[in-house]
């Protein structure tokens, strides 16, 4: 099982960076997070099938589990929206410090 | 069918309010108007088949597995009630017309007409349900309308919401004991269930759930705080809820359900109790006000309390004076209502003491008042006069002993009297008086009363005054409404403006009496009274119960309320690994796991994890930004490569694309942030690395223990057997993608346009300069270098300081690519179906095609047209769901695929499909280089962000709320205004740094344009 390793090695990282101060390193845990969730999720299908799912080609007995993959795409599409927008929100004031606000010129609310 | 073009007709008027407030204005109250009465017109059929004794019923089922059905049903009551709503409704949007300031109003005029149909809906309804849910709109629109009439109105409102829906929650109870124990939602059989013959606990119970409803509805003591709150609300605001509408549900609700609950004991005792008391309340507390408004507020509670006590008798006399006095007081208290408005609009204030004497100025004004007061004090030959009467003899009908008809009789005489003196109060001291004669300015004419203003205030209390003549013509409906209240008894109304001598009259003949007293010592009786009984209002009892209840919210927030992300995210962690990984070790050493599946690993998954170990090693511990990102692309790379092995090449493919365009964006966002990642303290460091390895080890743990331990699932088999037979495609994962499981494509899609939109949405609130702050206080600000160059003019100084040469093998590599990766792009996407490829991956491709012409631009600007990201995520969307209708109405089922063979080619709407996903990532992606992008040279980020949404500007807005162009030029117009006519320049100290829409307004008293209500303006 070494991608169970790789999931151990991606969360590890992605959770050290999801505690530290800057936004941007934050950013970059979640996106390594977002790559360990993805293999559990191809791991579901079990690795032991790893053909393409293309039936036309491959041999359907020997092709991998479909559905995980399908599930993967649209994870990978949405982790990416999601980091698109932290990245805007990152810059804002052109600092990115998670435990002190950047100014807008708004009075917080108290 | 009549009465669902009843309710289509209302919902036409919420509709129309769009078009027309912005055609006409305020003025927009006319057409609308005219369709109230189209409404009555659709209402007819119906209405003269229930006069004839039919009962009208429409229903279609809504969800037959619970066998839920959208009933309707007019009866005697749904036809007082829908006619009240509407007549009444459409009165007070003409008189709207002339009464609201000029400007579009919308959200009066649909706010309205949303009320309506709530109260249409509700009075119509025959299912629980539905009644329940028409409550909670008429509860909602109420709300609205009130809170919509400025600051005066934010906290009135909030305290109505409190209220109602309260009332709300003990309906629910209601209605959710009433289908357990009767198991129908059908509104008549479960009323006419003999369970409540059967079980008089669980009666009493319910009885007690659907009054405690009515009452906050009603305004019944101790609800009744409320009302009088809400009178911030805009005046025909008020006429039509406290008149005709709102007040009216609960009046309604008690009806309705008296069929079940009219003989039960505790419904008798408390309605008629509670009844008086308010009714007495009310009295004496509209007698203490000076604000006409208010004083009619409490006017409105009082005799609420009369229809109440009337109800609450139950029989059959008595309920015909509850709705007899039902259209009486809806006729008459929506007139004075506007008749306080028209007061207001001529001299500007409400108050009994500032008036001066309206009389010989208003004369036509001061008879109609007189009329509206004699009806509503009761004095004959007005319809008040006969309702009252009416009322008196049914409270004789007092279940119990023969005193306690008498005993009840003489409370509401009592009561009564105090009805008397108050509308005495208002017609004397409204315009005879003059209390406010003398400070009145000589010079201050009365403002003139507008035709509209005078005619529709006066009509409904005019109608009143023949009516009362010609009685008797009330008879049959009030007979079907009476039917449809006690559905045991065949009632025979006769109404007459004399009924000979009698108790009644007696009654009535000495509340004159005592009134008349009242009028001649009038001017030393009435101002002695005007102080409060009371030393705190209901308001201030509603906030002290709701400060408590507030604070401790606030100190349980407290737990969870952090800047730091970690406080949020750290206690997540920790229980996550304890289950995750503690259960998994658990299964392992007990050995009650399966056997892993054989042949799992390969050799290649060992090249992938030595890439990932080392980049993601690099990326945690490099404090360098840049190097960090380039670990994080190593990382990239080695997933990309162990979703290859694992036989993904559509996921492969998408993972590399994606990683690309990430890796791109991020270096983007790098030249707006220091080089270096700041230090954390040690200790915490520490910390994070223990949870890091614990969690890691908890996920990996998981990851073995869980997977890899079955057979091959059925529906992968399924999907690889049969998908490609079904969907004559034989690219598996894009079949399912597309059109196995297409909505969760559609839902993936729209998150990834929101994305977009919120971007723009979040950036377009702050100001440009905390955006990008100026150099001296941005931290990532570095000086330029000093670096010894040749003199300008030389090939290294351009090299240094001109971009455009650096650009040039960009551009020329551009040209070269761009073509090619567009075809390549295409396809990709044509051939989805059936290789390797699809809407997601050719957009990603396509996506390249942006990234680059960005990168190769010798100068910062945005590309495409500065609209185009928006368009194409709303038109990508767009396309998905009408694919998705069109399977809807071709297939039966939402994102049903539709195929077909055109001449060669095989066709599929899965395609339109996926050129939906192509146009909303490729928008999104757009988006985000444009927004990210803007590194200040031409553009910064702010003025990008607007212009994604306005179009081409010439600069930033200076706005925080997203205000359109045209707005803020109405602001700075106001500004100028305000700066001509001296106001001091600068926000008000104590509003400092208050951004927003209603900045200029907390500055400088400037209200914004919309503001509905003539006493704002003034």
């Amino acid at each position: 099982m070494i991608i169970a390793a790789s999931v151990a090695v991606l969360v590890t990282g992605g959770v050290y960076l999801l505690l530290q101060r800057s936004m941007v390193r934050v950013i970059f845990g979640l996106a390594l997070l977002s790559h360990a969730a993805n293999l559990i999720l191809l791991l579901a299908g079990v690795s032991a099938w790893r053909g393409e799912p293309l039936p036309d080609r491959v041999d359907p007995a020997v092709a991998t589990d479909p559905l995980p993959h399908a599930f993967v795409l649209t994870a990978i599409v949405i982790a990416f929206a999601v980091t698109v927008l932290m990245l805007g929100m990152a810059v804002i004031g052109h600092n990115d410090d998670t435990k002190r606000m950047p100014a807008t010129g708004e009075e917080r609310a108290t | 069918m009549t009465l669902v073009w009843t309710l289509g007709v209302c919902l036409l008027a919420v509709v129309a309010s769009f078009p027309l407030t912005r055609a006409l204005g305020r003025h927009a109250g006319w057409p609308l108007a005219a369709v109230y009465l189209a409404g009555v017109a659709a209402f007819w059929p119906a209405a003269t088949r229930v006069l004839d004794g039919e009962v009208v019923t429409w229903s279609v089922p809504w969800v037959p597995e619970l066998g839920l059905e959208v009933s309707l049903r007019a009866d005697g009551l749904g036809l007082v009630f829908t006619m009240i709503a509407l007549v009444i409704g459409a009165v007070v949007l003409a008189y709207s017309t002339a009464y609201l300031s000029p400007g579009r109003n919308l959200s009066f005029y649909l706010f309205m007409a949303f009320f309506t149909l709530a109260m249409v809906g509700l009075v119509l309804a025959d299912d629980l349900i539905l009644l329940f849910l028409c409550w909670e709109l008429t509860s909602l629109a109420s709300f609205l309308l009130i809170a919509r009439s400025g600051h005066a109105g934010e906290a009135a409102s909030m305290r109505t919401l409190l209220v109602t829906f309260l009332g709300g929650l003990t309906l629910l109870a209601a209605v959710v004991v009433m289908v357990a124990a009767t198991g129908t939602t059908g509104l008549q059989e479960a009323l006419a269930h003999p369970v409540w013959d059967e079980q008089p606990a669980l009666t009493t119970g319910v009885a007690l759930l659907v009054l405690l409803s009515a009452f906050t509805k009603s305004a019944q003591f101790p609800f009744h705080v409320w009302l009088p709150d809400a009178m911030a609300a805009a005046t025909p605001v008020s006429a039509y809820l406290h008149a005709a509408a709102v007040v009216k549900a609960g009046i309604f609700l008690l009806m309705r359900f008296s069929p079940a609950f009219h003989d039960v004991p505790v419904w008798n005792v408390t309605l008629i109790t509670v009844g008086l008391l308010t009714c007495a309340l009310g009295g004496w507390f509209a007698l203490q006000k000076t604000d006409l408004k208010k004083l009619m507020a409490y006017s409105t509670v009082s005799q609420l309390g009369l229809i109440v006590a009337a109800i609450g008798v139950g029989t059959e006399y008595a309920l015909a004076a509850a709705v007899l006095h039902v259209i009486a007081h809806a006729l008459f208290k929506s007139g004075l209502f506007m008749m306080v408005g028209v007061v207001d609009h001529a001299t500007g204030t409400r108050d009994v003491r500032r008036l001066p004497e309206l009389r010989s100025a208003m004369p036509l004004m001061f008879w109609t008042t007189v009329l509206g007061a004699a009806s509503m004090a009761g004095v004959p030959p007005m319809l008040g006069f006969v309702s009252k009467e009416k009322v008196f003899t049914g409270l004789l009908e007092t279940p119990g002993p023969a005193w306690t008809g008498w005993v009840v009789l003489v409370a509401a005489a009592a009561a009564s009297v105090l009805t008397f003196a108050y509308c005495a109060k208002i017609v004397l001291h409204g315009f005879v008086d003059g209390r406010g004669q003398e400070r009145w300015p000589e010079d201050q004419p009365l403002h003139a009363t507008p035709p509209a203003l005078g005619v529709f205030a006066a009509l409904p209390i005019l109608v009143g005054l023949p009516l009362a003549l010609v009685v008797a013509v009330l008879d049959v409906p009030l007979d079907r409404a009476v039917a449809a209240a006690l559905p045991h008894v065949e009632p025979e109304t006769h109404l007459a403006l004399w009924h000979g001598v009698n108790a009644e009259l007696v009654a009535s003949l000495l509340i004159i009496a005592v009134g008349v007293g009242v009028i001649v010592r009038r001017h030393r009786l009435l101002p002695a009274l005007e102080r409060d009984t009371f030393s705190r209002d209901g308001a201030g009892v509603i906030a002290a119960l709701v400060a408590p209840v507030a604070r401790a919210g606030m100190r349980l927030a407290l737990l969870v309320r952090a800047d730091s992300p970690t406080r949020h995210v750290a206690p997540v962690l920790v229980v996550l690994s304890a289950v995750l990984g503690g259960g998994s070790l658990g299964l392992l050493l007990t050995g009650r796991l399966a056997d892993q599946h054989p042949g799992l690993d390969r050799w290649s998954d060992g090249v992938a994890f030595v890439v990932i170990l080392l980049g993601a090693a690099g990326v945690a511990i490099s404090q360098s930004r840049l190097a960090a990102t380039v670990s994080l692309s190593a990382v990239g790379v080695g997933i990309t490569v162990q979703i290859f092995a694992l036989g993904g090449p559509d996921v492969g493919l998408t993972q590399l694309l994606v990683e690309a365009l990430t890796i791109l964006m991020i270096m983007l966002v790098l030249q707006k942030l220091p080089l270096r990642f700041g230090r954390s303290p040690r200790l915490g460091q520490r910390a994070a690395l223990t949870l890091a390895v614990v969690t890691g080890l908890s996920a990996g743990l998981g990851a073995f223990a869980l997977t890899g331990r079955r057979e091959r699932s059925d529906i992968a088999d399924y999907y690889l057997t049969q998908g490609p037979e079904i969907t004559h495609g034989y690219n598996v994962v894009n079949t399912i993608l597309v059109e196995f499981r297409a909505l969760d494509t559609l839902g993936e899609l729209t998150v990834l346009g929101m994305a977009g939109v919120a971007m723009v949405a979040i950036l377009s609130t702050v100001r440009d300069r905390f955006l990008d702050p100026p150099a001296e206080h941005d931290p990532s600000h570095l000086p330029q270098p000093d670096i010894a160059l040749r003199e300008p003019g030389s090939a290294a100084h351009r090299a240094i300081h001109q971009a455009w040469g650096n650009a040039v093998p960009m551009q020329l590599l551009v040209r070269l690519t761009a073509p090619l990766l567009l075809v390549i792009s295409l396809i990709l996407f044509w051939r989805g179906h059936n290789s390797p490829g699809g809407g997601f991956i050719a957009a990603l491709v396509g996506s390249t095609v942006v990234a680059l012409v960005y990168l190769s631009s010798a100068r910062d600007q945005a590309v495409g047209p500065a609209r185009l990201p928006v368009l194409l995520i709303g038109g990508g969307v767009a396309v998905a769901i009408l694919t998705g209708l069109w399977g809807l109405v071709a297939e039966g089922s939402f994102l049903a695929p539709i195929s077909g063979d055109v001449g060669p080619l095989y066709l599929t709407s899965a395609l339109l499909f996926d050129l939906g996903v192509y146009a909303a990532v490729l928008g999104l992606v757009m988006e985000a280089f444009n927004l990210l992008g803007a590194t200040g040279g031409r553009e910064r980020t702010r003025e990008r962000a607007d212009e994604s949404v306005e179009g081409e500007l010439t600069g930033p807005m200076d706005s925080a709320r997203g205000e359109t162009p045209a707005e803020l030029a109405d602001r700075d117009t106001a500004l100028a205004r305000a700066h001509a006519a001296g106001v001091p320049e600068g926000p008000d100290p104590q509003h400092k740094g208050r951004v927003g829409r209603r900045t200029t307004y907390l500055a400088h008293g400037t209200p914004p344009g919309n503001v509905a209500d003539p006493e704002e303006d003034r």
